[in-house]
C-alpha cells in the first residue's frame, strides 16, 4: 500500500467532514450527487448522469478498514478526483466537474487488493475537471536514487571546504574564512536541507538561534560561525564552533548514505525549499552578519533547479504550467544575480531598495505559486496495474 | 473628522449580478491562474442564497432612521451580493459596512502585457468574490483553489471591491507616461501631517469592504494569491464601521462623534455629477477617466487618552454638534442644517469649529464638498502603552484640488488638530466600473 499518511488522524478527519457535509450543501447548488458505497469486496455500483456537469458523489467506505478511492479513467489510469484517508463507516463528498467521458472508480482499502469499480460513460461534449496520469512509486524510484546520490556528492564537496574553513579559522585568516564560509554554507544550501531531510544534522549544522539566543554554547554550525566572524569574536572560540561544524558535516557525509528519501519528499522539496527561502532568507531573518541571504535563496534555487531536473520527464506531460516554473525562477535568480557585488559579496537584503525588493518577493511569492501544484502531481500513486 | 452630513439613502441597484462566467482561455502567465493549479481558469458560478436577488443597499429606509436598515442587516447576518458590473465602481456610493481594508501595492509586473493580465485578473476575483459562488476543485491538480476560511462555498456578504491606480504608476514602466491625469498626483502634506513614506501613496489601491472581517480577508488572500507576481503590498490598514449607538443615527469614531452625518446625496445623479464621478470631456479628464472617481486616503490617528481628558463641551466646541445627539449645536436634529448666516461671529458655533470650516455650507463652497466615507482603525499600542486608534478616512471626488485639498486647507490648524495626527494615505484614481462580463479593469487605459 502506499505510504498512508496521518491515517488515524485523517480518518477522525474525514468523518468530520463527512458529518458536516450532511448539515450542509458544499457543493453547487446546481450540481447533483450520487451516492457511492464501496468495501474490500465491491467498488461501487454503476452510475448514471444524464449529462456532464458539476457532481457530487457522496463516497461511503463499507469496509472494515480505512480506504482510499479515486475517480479514473480507465482507458489509461489517470486520476480525475481522489479522496484519501476515508474511515470505515464513513461518507466523505468527492466534487468535480464531470466532463463528457469514460470513468471507473479505483477503491483500495487498506492490506486488500485494488478494485476497480464499474465503467460509466458519460455523454455529450463537454469538458470537466482534468485527469492526470498518476507519478507511480516506480516512476519516482530512479529520481529519488539520482537525488541521493546528488546530495552525497554535494556532502562530499561540502567536507572538504568545511575542513579548509576550519583550518583557516584556526590560522587566524578570518578574510579567508569569511570567503571559505560564503562558499562551504552556498553549497550546503543547494543541498535543499529543507524541512528535516537531515534530521537533526541540520539543526547541528545550520541551525538558527532563536530557540536558544545567540549566547547559548547550545548553538551551533553556520549561522553560529557567521555571527562569530561577523561579529569580531575572538579566535578560539571561533575555532571551536568551527571545529565542531566540519565533525558534524563529516557525521553527516558517513550517515546519509543509509538514509532512504521518502518518495512523497521529491516532490514536496520542489516547493518547500523556496518557502524555506522566502520566509528566512528573502526577510533577512537568517541574515547574521554577512548579509548574503540573497545568495543563499539563488543556492536555494540551485538545488530547486536540480529536483525539477530529475521529475521533468514526469512533470512535463501532467503539468501545462511547468514552462512558467522554469521562466518564474529565471525571473528570480535574474533579480537576485543583480545584487551580487564585485568584490564577490552580496547586498544585503535590509539594504535593497524598496522597488528591488518588491520585484524578488514578487517573484519568489509567484514562483512559489507555480511550484506548489508539483507536490499534488507527483505524489505516488498506485494505480490498479502497479500496486 | 468632518460629522458632515447627509442624506444617507443609496440608489437602490437592484438588478441581478452577471454570472461570473468561466472561460477557461489558454494559458497565460502566472498570476492568471495560479488559483486553481494551472488546471482551469474558470470559476463556478453562483448558487449561494441571495446572490442573484440583487441588493438594494439601504433601499428600504424610514426617513428618520437613515442607517439603522444597514446596521441591523449587519448585526442579523450576511449582507447579498452587490452586483459588480456597472458604469461606477459599486463600493463607492455605499455607505461603510462593518469591515474594510485599505491595501496600497507597488507594481511588478514586468510588462504592460502582464500589467494588462495582473488588471484582468483583479477584475476576474471581484467579479467572482462579490457574487459569491462555490470554488472549483481541482481533482489531483494542486492544492485547493480557496483559502475555506469562509467555508466550502464563498458568500458575498456585501463584499465590494474597489481599485484604483496611483501617479506613480505613470512612470516610464509601463508605457503611460503620456496618460498620467492632470489631476493625479502624489500625495501632498499638509502643515498638521506626520506623513511616513512607508505608508504612504503607491502604483495601486484595492479597498475591500463587506459585512464581515472574515470576508474581507477572505478576499484579499483570495486577490495576493491570484496577483502574486504582478503586485506586492506596499501598506495596509484594516478599519471597522460600528453600529450606529443609538439605532437609528450615525455611527462614531473613536472620539465619540458621529462621523460622515453630512455628505452630497448619493440619491442625485446630477449632485453626483458635480461632485463625485469624473465627466467625459471634462479639462483634466483624459477619456479613459471617465466614470471614475478621484479616492484620497487619509490614515489619521487619533490621541484618545489626550481626547479623553478633555470635557465634553470643549470637544463639542470643536465639532461644532453635540456628541451624543449629533445635532449640531445651534439646530434640533442630526441633519438638520446649521444657521451660518444667523450666527456670524460663531458665539454658537464657533468659526473655526471642524464642522464649519469643512462645510461652510455657501454657494461659494458648495462645489469642493467630497463624498466622505471614513471607518475606525485600531492597530494596537504605541511606544508608551497608548491606544493606536484612529480613522481610516476615504472620501471621493471628481478634483482633488478642488475638494479634498480645498476643505483640508480650509482646516489647517483647526483646533482638532492637537488630538489626531494624519500619518499616512495617498491620493488615487478610482477605475470607472467594469461594464459586464468581458469589461476589465483599466481596459481604457490600457488599451
Amino acid at each position: 500500500m502506499r505510504s498512508r499518511r496521518l491515517l488515524a488522524v485523517a480518518a477522525s478527519a474525514a468523518a468530520a467532514a463527512a458529518m458536516a457535509a450532511c448539515g450542509s450543501s458544499p457543493a453547487p447548488a446546481s450540481s447533483s450527487s450520487t451516492a457511492i458505497s464501496f468495501n474490500d469486496g465491491s467498488c461501487g455500483a454503476a452510475w448514471h448522469l444524464a449529462s456532464p456537469g458539476w457532481h457530487t458523489f457522496e463516497i461511503t467506505n463499507g469496509a472494515d478498514y480505512g480506504a482510499e478511492i479515486d475517480l479514473t479513467d480507465p482507458a489509461n489510469g489517470a486520476v480525475y478526483d481522489e479522496l484519501e484517508n476515508i474511515g470505515p463507516g464513513t461518507t466523505a463528498p468527492m466534487s468535480l466537474n464531470v466532463g463528457s467521458g469514460k470513468y471507473a472508480f479505483l477503491c483500495m482499502v487498506e492490506d486488500f487488493d485494488p478494485i476497480a469499480g464499474p465503467t460509466v460513460t458519460v455523454g455529450g461534449h463537454a469538458a470537466g475537471t482534468r485527469a492526470i496520469l498518476p507519478v507511480t512509486y516506480n516512476d519516482l524510484y530512479p529520481p529519488a536514487k539520482q537525488y541521493a546520490k546528488y546530495t552525497e556528492a554535494g556532502l562530499q564537496v561540502l567536507a572538504g571546504q568545511t575542513a579548509k574553513l576550519a583550518a583557516d579559522v584556526r590560522a587566524g585568516k578570518i578574510a579567508a574564512a569569511k570567503r571559505d564560509w560564503l562558499s562551504a554554507h552556498l553549497q550546503y544550501e543547494t543541498l535543499g536541507a529543507a524541512y528535516d531531510a537531515f534530521g537533526n544534522y541540520d539543526d547541528e549544522i545550520d541551525g538558527r538561534a532563536d530557540a536558544v539566543g545567540v549566547n547559548s554554547p547550545k548553538w551551533t554550525g553556520f549561522y553560529r560561525l557567521e555571527y562569530g566572524l561577523w561579529h569580531g569574536q575572538p579566535g578560539h572560540e571561533l575555532t571551536a564552533v568551527a571545529v565542531t561544524l566540519n565533525t558534524n558535516v563529516h557525521k553527516l557525509l558517513a550517515w546519509w548514505p543509509t538514509q532512504q528519501i521518502p518518495l512523497i519528499d521529491i516532490g514536496l522539496r520542489t516547493h518547500e525549499i523556496l518557502e524555506n527561502a522566502l520566509e528566512f532568507q528573502l526577510t533577512g531573518h537568517d541574515d547574521y552578519g554577512s548579509g548574503t541571504t540573497l545568495a543563499t535563496t539563488l543556492a536555494n534555487i540551485q538545488g530547486t533547479r536540480y529536483l525539477l531536473s530529475l521529475l521533468h520527464p514526469l512533470l512535463a506531460p501532467r503539468y501545462p504550467q511547468l514552462p512558467e516554473v522554469y521562466s518564474g525562477l529565471n525571473l528570480l535568480q535574474s533579480l537576485l544575480e543583480k545584487e551580487h557585488l564585485r568584490n564577490g559579496w552580496w547586498v544585503p537584503v535590509s539594504a535593497l531598495p524598496a522597488s528591488a525588493r518588491e520585484d524578488i518577493d514578487a517573484a519568489c511569492g509567484q514562483v512559489l505559486q507555480e511550484l506548489a501544484p508539483i507536490a499534488s502531481i507527483a505524489e505516488p500513486r498506485h494505480t490498479l496495474h502497479e500496486f | 473628522m468632518s460629522s458632515e452630513s447627509a442624506e444617507p439613502s443609496q440608489d437602490g441597484m437592484a438588478t441581478a449580478p452577471d454570472a461570473p462566467v468561466s472561460t477557461p482561455g489558454p494559458a497565460r502567465r502566472s498570476f492568471l491562474r495560479g488559483m486553481v493549479g494551472g488546471a482551469a481558469g474558470g470559476v463556478v458560478a453562483g448558487g449561494i442564497a441571495g446572490a442573484a436577488s440583487g441588493y438594494a443597499y439601504g433601499g428600504s429606509r424610514t426617513g428618520t432612521d437613515p442607517a439603522g436598515a444597514s446596521n441591523l442587516a449587519e448585526l442579523q447576518g450576511r449582507l447579498p451580493a452587490v452586483p459588480f458590473h456597472g458604469q461606477h465602481q459599486a463600493g463607492i456610493l455605499p455607505e461603510p459596512k462593518a469591515a474594510t481594508a485599505v491595501i496600497s501595492f507597488n507594481a511588478t509586473a514586468q510588462s504592460r502585457a502582464e500589467l494588462t493580465e495582473l488588471f484582468q485578473t483583479v477584475t476576474d476575483r471581484a467579479r467572482f468574490l462579490t457574487a459569491g459562488g462555490t470554488p472549483p476543485p481541482v481533482g489531483i491538480g494542486g492544492p485547493s483553489s480557496d483559502s475555506g476560511t469562509l467555508g466550502p462555498a464563498v458568500v458575498p456578504d456585501g463584499l465590494t471591491v474597489t481599485f484604483g491606480v496611483g501617479s506613480t504608476l505613470f512612470d516610464d514602466r509601463y508605457g503611460l507616461a503620456s496618460r498620467l491625469p492632470p489631476h493625479l498626483t502624489p500625495m501632498k502634506s499638509f502643515p498638521n501631517d506626520n506623513l511616513d513614506p512607508a505608508q504612504c501613496d503607491g502604483d495601486l489601491v484595492l479597498q475591500l469592504t463587506a459585512g464581515h472581517e472574515d470576508v474581507v480577508l477572505h478576499a484579499l488572500r483570495d486577490i495576493a494569491k491570484n496577483t502574486r507576481g504582478g503586485m506586492q503590498a506596499n501598506w495596509r490598514i484594516d478599519g471597522f464601521s460600528s453600529p450606529a449607538r443609538p439605532a437609528g443615527t450615525v455611527p462614531r469614531n473613536q472620539l465619540g462623534f458621529m462621523d460622515g452625518i453630512s455628505n452630497p446625496s448619493v440619491k442625485s445623479p446630477p449632485e453626483l455629477n458635480k461632485l463625485v464621478w469624473v465627466q467625459p470631456g471634462a479639462a483634466g479628464a483624459p477619456s479613459w477617466t471617465a466614470g471614475g472617481s478621484y479616492l484620497v486616503v487619509r490614515l489619521i490617528r487619533m490621541f484618545v487618552e489626550f481626547w479623553d481628558r478633555v470635557d465634553v463641551y470643549e470637544q463639542q466646541l470643536m465639532f461644532g454638534r453635540y456628541r451624543d445627539s449629533g445635532y449640531p449645536l445651534d439646530a434640533k436634529g442630526i441633519y438638520a442644517t446649521p444657521d451660518y448666516a444667523a450666527d456670524p461671529t460663531g458665539d454658537v458655533i464657533p468659526l473655526s469649529a471642524h464642522m464649519r470650516l469643512a462645510n461652510p455650507r455657501t454657494p461659494q463652497t458648495a462645489d469642493s464638498r467630497i463624498l466622505r466615507r471614513a471607518w475606525n482603525y485600531d492597530r494596537g499600542l504605541d511606544p508608551v502603552g497608548d491606544l493606536d486608534v484612529g480613522l481610516v478616512f476615504t472620501c471621493f471626488q471628481q478634483d482633488i484640488k478642488r475638494q479634498f485639498e480645498t476643505v483640508q486647507t480650509r482646516l489647517i490648524d483647526e483646533p482638532l488638530v492637537d488630538y489626531i495626527s494624519p500619518f499616512g494615505g495617498g491620493y488615487f484614481l478610482a477605475l470607472p466600473g467594469v461594464a459586464d462580463s468581458r469589461d476589465y479593469f483599466g481596459r481604457a487605459l490600457l488599451a
